[in-house]
């Protein structure tokens, strides 16, 4: 284990968590992500025992979450596991797959909510252009925050992930805890 | 007070607001235009250009005339419409476009030079001398015909966005799209419901007609409660849809706290991009008026304003309840105004109607076949004369209502360059075929403006939407409704030699449209330009048809022929502060921060903005009192110890797959596919049009793994172009692409002792030049354990690494080294040391790449390799290109310590400075503390052959100019044996 200690996106030690009314923005640093893409011709692998998500989808089995990103690629994360070399092992999962490490390429931030679904979409409707009524448990799909390209997971109906890159996780926790703060009454 | 009985307002609730300074009160439920009228103020603004005065003409969004600047201080709205702005406890206005009081205006006086302000007043007056312009003309102008005044303080109100999504947008809540958002709901669609009234029901709340035989406020009311029960619909009151764009995307404002005295936590309006399948516009009508002699005097308005103040907000545009009223008229509808007047005992002078044998409504005296031709009254009206075959009499009349017919709101409807089509029937415009896709009209907008038709116009123009969508539209009941026709005549303005406005807001009349039509300024474009007809913040609501209508009448043609000027967004008046979606300052724009940016804050860093990155510049320490010094010493440092830089934002792009070489020889002009594992290739890409666009380096990590870098700048474009080539240009290749950017800490560690510094943070691997030699690159661990890369790469010319941990383990490693390197001369440095480090080496930067380089002007022609084809290597040979003989080289002031300008021009001596003799230019200069003076680099016709010759660089700007010796552009260790070492 190195002796050097990490800081999270935000810039502290500790991750940053805020709390709006019913919505709670938690930063997590410790879910690893690594990125899957098949190589040519080769047929879709399931790693960890998983079926790979179709587009827009996202899917949960244990500690592993995995999310559709692109044609024949996919993001892998691992709740806990982002001090691991994790690419490493999801590489060992699916040997003839390209693997790359991506946990701190970007920031991820959990959106709680102590109100069930209506701070969700109320939240989402403030900030990305999608149909938020639609984007439903096990969606995910990447699209433009203030100028920033996220990844967005619906991980529950009262949960949000949010992944944003990590060198503007300032801007995107301003974004969000901007517009939950303004849904406060709600 | 004019309050009358009845209306839409709050008698228990007492709101005071002051306009102008005075003290008044008005109930919930008023507007600002309602209260004022309800205290007997009828004077409420001074005209654009005449200065004259102005009372209330509309009683909605369509209103030219009372404009005031509400609020105060920083928070003052100018050409706000008194109509729309809604009645708050502690309200602030005041009247604008006056010098001196309301009353009176000293630029009132403007009235007695109207000759001089005609048509085409702007472009025939202040054509000359030149020099007047800006410094007399303007000024004037922008004094004297202006609408209201900007706080010139910043706002300190939020504004927000946001995004909506439905299966029906319905737009507007009257009669139509309140059957239309009904029908709609029901059937279990995804609804939107906006209107920008503060009260759903539109027109329904300004009539008296009734629904179901009760006021049909409570067939509103019964709505509006099953509208909390639908959870498929959204109903915003306040909101505003201005536009229609592309591919059913609609822009609309929220005024969230418009109607408060401060927002506190709230924002002031909201931004909504509702993204519809289908939209239903509901979007009503608007009267116009008859222009006639002296028209525009306080007390003239739409005789449908004055029945909805009556009806709605119980006043009268009087002073007095007990003044008599007039309507003037060409059609039935005038007549409703007498007759709702007369229900709530509003004395009536009569109705004076257009047509011969109008016809007769109630009990009243009727003047058929009249016209009013004049009016009397300072401030407010006092008098009118009635013309009645041939015959002229005056009356003593407070109010003077005017309709002339309802024009459809086909704006929203001829978006995307629909035209409206003329109905001979209804003589108006409606929404033409050829509007935007998926917005289907109904209701008064297209025409079918009775309480029944509209209702079952939007009820039917929701099922329209319903059908398409593939939803089944339910039965819904619409309550019994009035349902009666309205004839009207073709009756456009009273004919005489008096000013007859036609556009109130803009002072346009009668005699300008005629002007305008005598010098040949016909077309309706042309018209608006000439006049300013339609122009400003009512967009000619209520003037546009009129206009239309007298300038056919000028031609000869018809209303049709003549045309309609184009229809775009915004319907009314979107403030700046709510497109800009509401950040402003640090965070108006994503910001990026290094991995090292805690610990550079710590030591005092300056930054600076590196597109969206905040780099560190430079390090002060203390006692340094210029930026130079800093910048000099971390130079030094670098050259004499160990320099430390955060190179992180450098783009970082992860290459696997079997073709990953082939990929990367045909995106590089140079071989790279080549590269031995473990090593590192300089490599230059090129547009498509053979100039070079980006350089950087090129790992390879494993059999099939690359990681090729990028400058800074380009880190996206080159990512981009390397995903279209992946997708499209080679498709067939087996390549998969990730940025990696952000991933991963990447110091530069830089300097003669940098391997030293080096050994003490590797877990266990030989550094020795033997083991890891120049252009070397190893995936290692560091500081116990920690998986790391490192590669030998220079952009300095030292011996130097560039180290790089995953992103959180960047600010403890920057840390770790300073302390580790203490005894070694560890510095930071940043961007401006990294700059004069690498011009002393002659390695190209922005400044050089700057789309304008070939390959061989920056010395680097046989990197595009003969033996293969990449990108842009073909066009690179074109004989353009291949011709230009410009080269890199190193520039040296001769004989002077004046600082060398980059963008200085180079010419040979002798010779006359100009476009024809230019050699070339300087790129980049800086104090080089290893030269001990300035150095440059540039590019200079055919520089390879020129060593040692004296040019001049001249700064034409500025006035100077310096000798300068051509020396090859390397000042530090030409041979390159430092960085081997």
């Amino acid at each position: 284990m190195t002796d050097l200690t990490p800081i999270t996106a935000l810039g502290g030690t500790i991750a940053r968590v805020e709390t709006f009314g019913a919505l709670s923005l938690t930063e997590n640093p410790a879910m690893a992500l690594a990125s899957l893409a098949l190589r040519k011709g080769q047929s879709v692998p399931s790693p960890f025992g998983m079926t790979l998500p179709e587009p827009g989808k996202w899917t949960k089995s244990g500690a592993i979450g995995v999310y559709w990103m692109a044609k024949d690629q996919w993001m892998v994360e691992a709740e806990g596991r982002a001090e691991e070399d994790f690419a490493r092992v999801l590489k060992a999962e699916v040997p003839e797959a390209s693997v790359t490490e991506q946990t701190d390429g970007w920031a991820a931030i959990e959106i709680t909510s102590s109100k069930g679904a209506a701070p969700i979409k109320a939240l989402l409707e403030k900030l990305v252009n999608i149909d938020a009524g639609a984007f439903t448990q096990g969606s995910a799909l990447r699209t433009g925050l203030d100028h920033m390209s996220v990844f967005l997971i619906r991980r529950a109906e009262d949960r949000l992930a949010v992944w944003g890159m990590r060198s503007s996780t300032e801007t995107l926790w301003h974004a969000l805890a901007v517009a939950a703060r303004r849904l406060e009454d709600i | 007070m004019t309050r009358l009985s009845g209306g839409l307002i709050d008698r228990n609730s007492s709101f005071s607001f002051t306009f102008d300074g005075k003290t008044y009160t008005g109930h919930q439920g008023d507007t600002l235009a309602s209260a004022l009228l309800a205290n007997g103020v009828r004077l409420m603004g001074r005209s654009f250009k005449y200065h004259r005065p102005r009372g209330v003409v509309a009683a909605g969004s369509e209103e030219p005339n009372a404009m005031v600047e509400l609020r105060s201080g920083a928070r003052t709205e100018p050409n706000t419409r008194a109509t729309v702005a809604e009645l708050y406890d502690g309200l602030v206005a005041k009247s604008q476009n006056r010098t001196g009081s309301l009353a009176f205006d000293a630029l009132g006086v403007n009235d007695y030079f109207a000759p001089f302000f005609a048509a085409g007043f702007y472009y025939k007056t202040f054509m000359w001398p030149r020099a007047f312009w800006e410094k007399l003309y303007e000024p004037m102008i922008r004094r004297a015909a202006g609408l209201g005044r900007l706080s010139m303080q910043a706002d300190p109100d939020s504004y927000d966005k946001g995004f909506l999504h439905c299966d029906v947008l319905v737009i507007g809540g009257g009669a139509a799209g309140l059957a239309a958002a009904l029908t709609a709901a029901r059937a279990g669609a995804q609804v939107i419901l906006c209107d920008e009234d503060f009260r759903l029901g539109g027109r329904l709340l300004a009539e008296s007609h009734r629904l179901d035989g009760a006021p049909a406020t409570d067939w509103i009311s019964t709505l509006e409660a099953e509208f909390e029960t639908l959870p498929n619909l959204r109903v915003m009151r306040r909101t505003t849809v201005f536009g229609v764009y592309d591919h059913g995307i609609y822009g609309a404002v929220e005024r969230v706290s418009d109607h408060v005295v401060e927002p506190g936590n709230k924002v002031r309006q909201t931004l909504w991009r509702i993204t519809a399948k289908r939209a239903v516009l509901a979007a009503g009508a608007t009267e116009r008026h008859i222009p006639f002699a002296d028209n525009d005097r306080p007390g003239v308005m739409l005789g449908g304003a004055m029945r909805a103040y009556a009806n709605r907000w119980a006043v009268t545009p009087t002073q007095s309840a007990k003044d008599p009223v007039a309507i003037f008229t060409n059609n039935d509808d005038g007549h409703r105004t007498a007759l709702d007047l007369m229900s709530k005992n509003v004395p009536i002078l009569g109705v004076i109607d257009s047509r011969e044998n109008a016809p007769r409504f109630g009990d009243y005296d009727l003047f058929s076949g009249a016209m009013v031709t004049g009016t009397k009254g300072r401030l407010g009206l006092r008098d009118i004369e009635i013309t009645k075959g041939g015959v002229a009499s005056w009356h003593r009349c407070a109010a003077l209502g005017v309709s002339g017919g309802w024009n459809p709101n086909v704006h929203l409807a001829s978006h995307h360059r629909g035209r409206p089509v003329w109905d001979d029937t209804l003589l108006s415009f409606v929404p033409g075929a050829d509007g935007p896709a998926g917005l289907i009209p109904a209701g008064a907008c297209v025409g079918l403006g009775s309480t029944a038709k509209a209702l079952a116009d939007g009820a039917k123009a929701a099922g329209i939407a319903l059908a398409e969508l593939g939803i089944k539209t339910p039965e819904v009941a619409l309550p019994d409704a009035e349902d009666m026709p309205v004839s009207q005549a073709d009756f456009w303005h009273v004919p005489g030699k008096k000013r007859a406005w036609v556009d109130f807001q803009n002072d346009v009349t009668v005699k300008d449209i005629s002007l305008a039509h005598k010098e040949n300024m016909k077309p309706v474009e042309h018209l608006k330009r000439w006049t300013t007809l339609g122009m400003a913040t009512d967009q000619g609501k209520t003037s546009n048809v009129s206009a239309l209508a007298v300038m056919a009448e000028l031609t000869g043609k018809s209303i049709p022929q003549t045309g309609t000027t184009i229809f775009r967004p915004p319907y009314t008046g979107v403030s700046l502060s709510v497109l800009g979606g509401g950040d402003t300052g640090v965070n108006f724009r994503p910001r990026r921060l290094t991995p090292t940016h805690t610990w550079a804050k710590s030591q005092g860093a300056e930054f600076v903005e590196v597109g969206q990155w905040m780099r560190a510049q430079y390090f002060p320490q203390a006692g340094e009192t210029d930026w130079r010094e800093s910048v000099d010493r971390e130079t030094k440092a670098v050259r004499v110890g160990v320099g430390l830089c955060d190179v992180t934002t450098l783009g970082k792009v992860d290459v696997q797959g079997a073709d990953a070489g082939e990929f990367l020889n045909r995106m590089y002009s140079n071989m790279m596919g080549t590269v031995a594992v473990g090593k590192v290739r300089y490599g230059l890409m090129l547009r498509e049009d053979g100039f070079a666009y980006d350089d950087g380096t090129c790992a390879r990590l494993g059999e099939d793994h690359y990681v090729v870098t990028t400058t800074t700048a380009n880190a996206g474009l080159v990512y981009r172009n390397m995903e279209f080539a992946r997708q499209c240009l080679w498709p067939e290749l087996d390549v998969q692409l990730i940025s990696t950017t952000d991933a991963w800490a990447q110091i530069a560690v830089a300097g003669p002792k940098s391997r030293l510094l080096l050994e003490r943070v590797v877990d266990e691997f030989d550094l020795s030049n033997d083991a890891f030699p120049f252009m070397g690159c190893a995936e290692l661990t560091v500081c116990k354990g920690l998986r790391a890369r490192l590669f030998r790469i220079s952009f300095s010319g030292e011996l130097a690494y560039e180290i790089a941990v995953p992103a959180r383990y960047g600010n403890a490693l920057m840390a770790r080294l300073m302390e580790l390197g203490a005894d070694l001369g560890a510095a930071p440095y940043g961007t401006e040391a990294l700059g004069v480090l690498r011009i002393e080496k002659g390695h190209a930067a922005g400044a050089e790449l700057n789309g304008q380089t070939t390959a061989a002007m920056l010395g680097l022609g046989r990197m595009v390799s003969a033996k293969k084809d990449s990108i842009g290597a073909v066009m690179s040979r074109r004989e353009g290109l291949a011709r230009d003989a410009r080269r890199l080289v190193g520039l040296q002031p001769v004989g002077s310590t004046e600082r060398l300008m980059a963008g200085s021009h180079l010419f040979t001596q002798g010779t006359a400075h100009s476009m024809e003799t230019d050699q070339g230019w300087v790129t980049s200069a800086c104090y080089s503390p290893h030269v001990g003076g300035y150095i440059g680099l540039g590019y200079l016709e055919n520089g390879d052959t020129r060593m040692d010759e004296e040019i001049i660089a001249a700064n034409p700007i500025e006035g100077s100019e310096m000798r300068l010796r051509v020396v090859p552009a390397h000042f530090v260790d030409p041979e390159g044996e430092r960085l081997r070492d």
